[in-house]
């Protein structure tokens, strides 16, 4: 079970999305990240240069095809960082209904 | 905790539709079927020509190209090279899932032969494979959609 904490850097809409979806990847390529993240290429690079330099991502550059691809992935910290920060979102949410549970019932 | 409630569901939701759209990334590629059915056609086709040893020979053929490749095409996790959806969501049932659905495929091919070659055909085999490759090309993908619904199912548990 991985311990709450809430993260300031994954937070922002954007990169939770980024996030949430490199967590439920070994790895994606950059332009399905673009694609369905809505982003531009700069907007993209920025992001994932944050989180790379936070240790959450792993920029690869594989060879394939006579073409350079672009490839981020998560790193085991990027996924306890992310993990914790569910967890925190989800004992916020649970702590609110419990709060409105026991007016409800006061 | 520095989030109201609200932006912490707002959050959670978000979190909840990037899972989803990689949960519909998961599918085998187009070409994996198509090669099937391509494959299981010629298997019908030589099988029609009588040579048990040139039968056997594609059978073994056939079995050994599926086995190179479908450990990484038929894992379901890989149906584009843009992404590889993690382990953990696609869940290890899609490989032993098409591997058991050819098995049944061979089965109900064999008895195709059967019922074809009663029925005073030409080249049973053949037509078997042919309806098996039909199958394969339109029930494959339904097969993956009937396995992306379950993975929605116990993601959103």
């Amino acid at each position: 079970m991985t311990a709450a904490r809430f993260d300031e850097l994954i937070h922002p809409s954007t990169r939770l999305s980024l996030v949430g979806l490199l967590a439920a990847a070994d790895w994606a390529e950059f332009a399905f990240l673009r694609d369905q993240l809505a982003l531009s290429y700069s907007a993209l690079s920025k992001q994932l240069s944050t989180l790379e330099d936070a240790g959450y991502v792993v920029i690869d550059r594989p060879l394939r095809d006579h073409r350079r691809r672009v490839r981020a992935r998560l790193t085991a910290a990027g996924v306890t960082a992310f993990n914790g920060h569910v967890a925190a979102l989800r004992a916020i949410v649970e702590s609110a209904d419990a709060e409105q549970a026991r007016l409800s019932n006061a | 905790m520095r989030a109201t409630p609200q932006e912490a569901r707002a959050a959670l939701d978000t979190i909840d539709r990037g899972r989803l759209r990689v949960i519909d990334e998961i599918d085998l590629p187009r070409w994996y079927w198509l090669g099937l059915a391509v494959g299981w056609i010629a298997l019908g086709l030589v099988t029609d020509l009588g040579h048990a040893w040139i039968s056997a020979a594609a059978t073994l053929l056939f079995g050994a190209v599926n086995a190179a490749v479908a450990p990484r095409a038929a894992s379901g996790r890989h149906r584009t090279r843009r992404l590889s959806v993690s382990a953990e969501l696609a869940g290890r049932h899609v490989y032993p899932l098409v591997i058991a659905s050819l098995v049944a495929l061979a089965a109900l091919t064999i008895a195709g032969g059967f019922a074809a070659s009663a029925d005073g055909a030409r080249d049973p085999a053949t037509i078997a494979s042919l309806f098996v490759a039909v199958l394969l090309i339109f029930g494959g993908p339904q097969v993956l959609a009937a396995v992306r619904r379950r993975v929605v199912r116990t993601a959103t548990r």
